[in-house]
């Protein structure tokens, strides 16, 4: 197990920012932590950095606990932090260059070569660049260690679509290397297309776990009836469905004839096919006043 | 890797290193100016009014008869300009007040609660910290490195102000001149050690400071506050010692004693030297101390 956290709990005075959280990631996995602003995400990475003295429960990475064995846990992770403040004395490639020499790693031609994919001049002073380019050389300086476990908190925060295409690429890559990617957002679709698995925080307590591969295989079908339908028999395949006068919708799991077969049969004026998606799960666990329900 | 953050530090503060370094040499040439006129022309000056140097001395410091010259003035003069034993018709005397002239301890102290002041509380205010800390670096290794800074920097300090004793004293001729007039340089570097003892303590304190807060401005603020009510306090202890003269050994400033390391022959023989000199290094190091703790045990907050 590569990182795992065993009721991890962190109390500011009177308040819970993270309540028992218990969380593994093995190798080459990439996970994502969603929630609302003070969910208990960021507190949940911090933790995990050894930032931050748990108050209760541990976490470790590779075998080291995050606090008191903090450093040789932190050899292991490169972090991404959320609220992104560099250096602005330096150039990109000094900054790199210094963060090489404190992680103890040889900068190879990967560096060039990651500067031009990200399209970056890494030679131009940080006090200079706009947010999105600081964010791209703070990403560089998280991509280019390759260490076992990445830490990313809202990395997608400030990038245009392109470049944001470019690191979730890099993200893949950095999985199938072997290397597992933890990380926090609040874009449903990044989570969406590149997560293996992610966690649902609320109010600081971890209230859902979602396999991506399952979530991929879910179908949410949406029915405009021309017509109502007497003693509707649903199939087995057709689950938690929901009838709204002329409305029907339902979930599926399985292979699409069968399904676009009892379709056939019915009165349809207006057919909605499309993947579960995260957002109806978000949604159920973080309805509009973001109380669980 | 300790190296490596302290090359760092070294280039993030070495415009203002090389500023406060100019500052206190040109100072020691402008003091070197100063004592030349005062010891030659001023006194000359005097005379020719029928002031004696003995009558300047005697409103000044208040060595007449006793009863007959102005009390509250000859301490306020030793306040200011330090030692109880300074003879301004000296040339040597007068020059070993550049060591302890407001303005030398305030650019020393300004450079020594700034530096400290960003190390830690600047470095989270700034946001950086979390970025440094992200590295498998062990906080241990950040408060050395700044401690390393520290040991690299004050003697630098001490050594460009000691130069500036040096050119200042040559230029005005005042290394080659005889009697009172003479000043020999040399004498003035056992005092540096006093000047780097003060960096120290004052850094110490601020550190500690610093270590506890997250904001860089507090940490001026609190500091600037501390050190300069040390400062008022050994002032107006010297002003009024039966009320606040009590006072006065808690204070920086009173340990701070430059002169007598300048004026006395063997100075090293002198038990209260080392007592002060001590004292300066136990609230350096005592801070340091008390900002590694610190800082190695609380959670590091988000910037601000």
């Amino acid at each position: 197990m590569l990182l795992r956290t065993e009721q991890l709990t962190k109390h500011y005075g009177p308040i819970t920012a993270l309540d028992r959280l218990d969380l593994e990631i093995v190798p080459g996995e990439i996970v994502g932590i969603l929630g609302p602003n003070g969910s208990g995400k960021s507190t949940a990475l911090r933790l995990m950095l050894g930032f931050l003295r748990p108050s209760a429960g541990r976490a470790s990475i590779n075998g080291h606990d995050c606090w008191d064995d903090s450093v040789n846990a932190r050899t292991h992770v490169s972090y991404l932090p959320g609220e992104l403040r560099l250096y602005e004395n330096m150039t990109g490639r000094q900054l790199i260059e210094f963060l090489s020499r404190l992680r103890q790693y040889a900068l190879d031609e990967r560096m060039p070569q990651l500067a031009r994919t990200f399209d970056i001049d890494i030679d131009r002073p940080l006090a200079q660049m706009s947010s999105g380019m600081k964010r791209k050389i703070a990403l560089m300086q998280v991509l280019l260690p390759q260490t076992p476990l990445v830490i990313l908190d809202e990395p997608t925060n400030t990038l245009d679509p392109s470049m944001r295409d470019q690191l979730l690429d890099q993200l893949r890559a950095s999985a199938q290397r072997g290397q597992a990617v933890l990380f926090s957002s609040h874009v449903l679709t990044e989570v969406e297309h590149v997560c293996d698995r992610v966690a649902i925080l609320q109010c600081g307590r971890l209230v859902h776990w979602q396999d991506m591969r399952a979530l991929r295989s879910v179908r949410r079908v949406d029915v405009q009836l021309s017509r109502a339908i007497d003693g509707l028999a649903a199939p087995a395949f057709v689950k938690a469905l929901q009838v709204n006068g002329l409305n029907m919708q339902f979930e599926h799991t399985g292979p699409l004839p069968e399904l676009l077969r009892w379709l056939a049969e019915l009165p349809i004026a207006e057919l909605n096919i499309e993947p579960m998606g995260l957002a109806n799960i978000y949604q159920h666990y973080h309805r509009m006043n973001g109380t669980t329900p | 890797m300790t190296w490596a953050l302290t090359r760092k530090l070294l280039r993030d503060i070495r415009i203002a290193w090389v500023v406060v370094a100019v500052l206190l040499f040109l100072f020691q040439i402008l003091w070197a100016r100063i004592t030349m006129r005062v010891t030659t022309q001023i006194f000359a000056a005097l005379g020719q009014f029928g002031v004696t140097r003995q009558a300047v001395m005697r409103i000044l410091f208040n060595q007449g008869e006793p009863g007959q010259s102005p009390e509250m003035l000859g301490q306020m003069v030793q306040a200011i300009i330090g030692g109880e034993n300074i003879a301004i018709d000296k040339a040597g005397d007068l020059m070993s007040v550049s060591y302890v002239h407001p303005l030398v301890l305030s650019i020393l102290c300004i450079w020594a609660i700034g530096r400290a002041a960003n190390a830690i509380a600047g470095e989270i205010d700034r946001g950086t910290m979390e970025l440094l800390l992200a590295q498998p670096i062990r906080r241990t290794q950040v408060v050395l490195a700044h401690l390393l800074v520290d040991a690299i920097v004050f003697p630098t300090i001490c050594a460009v102000m000691w130069f500036g004793t040096y050119c200042g004293t040559w230029w005005m001729g005042l290394q080659a001149a005889e009697g009172n007039q003479h000043v020999d340089p040399w004498r003035f570097v056992p005092a540096l050690l006093c000047v780097s003892m003060l960096l120290l303590s004052v850094s110490g304190v601020t550190m500690a400071i610093s270590a506890l807060g997250r904001s860089r401005a507090r940490v001026w603020g609190w500091a600037v506050t501390l050190f300069l009510g040390m400062f008022l306090v050994n002032v107006f202890g010297q002003i009024w010692p039966e009320a606040l003269d009590w006072l006065r050994p808690f204070t920086l400033h009173y340990h701070y004693q430059p002169q007598n390391l300048i004026k006395a022959d063997r100075w090293y023989a002198s038990g209260a030297v080392w007592f002060h000199l001590v004292v300066l290094a136990l609230y350096g190091f005592g801070g340091y101390l008390t900002a590694w703790i610190t800082f190695c045990r609380r959670d590091r907050p988000a910037p601000l």
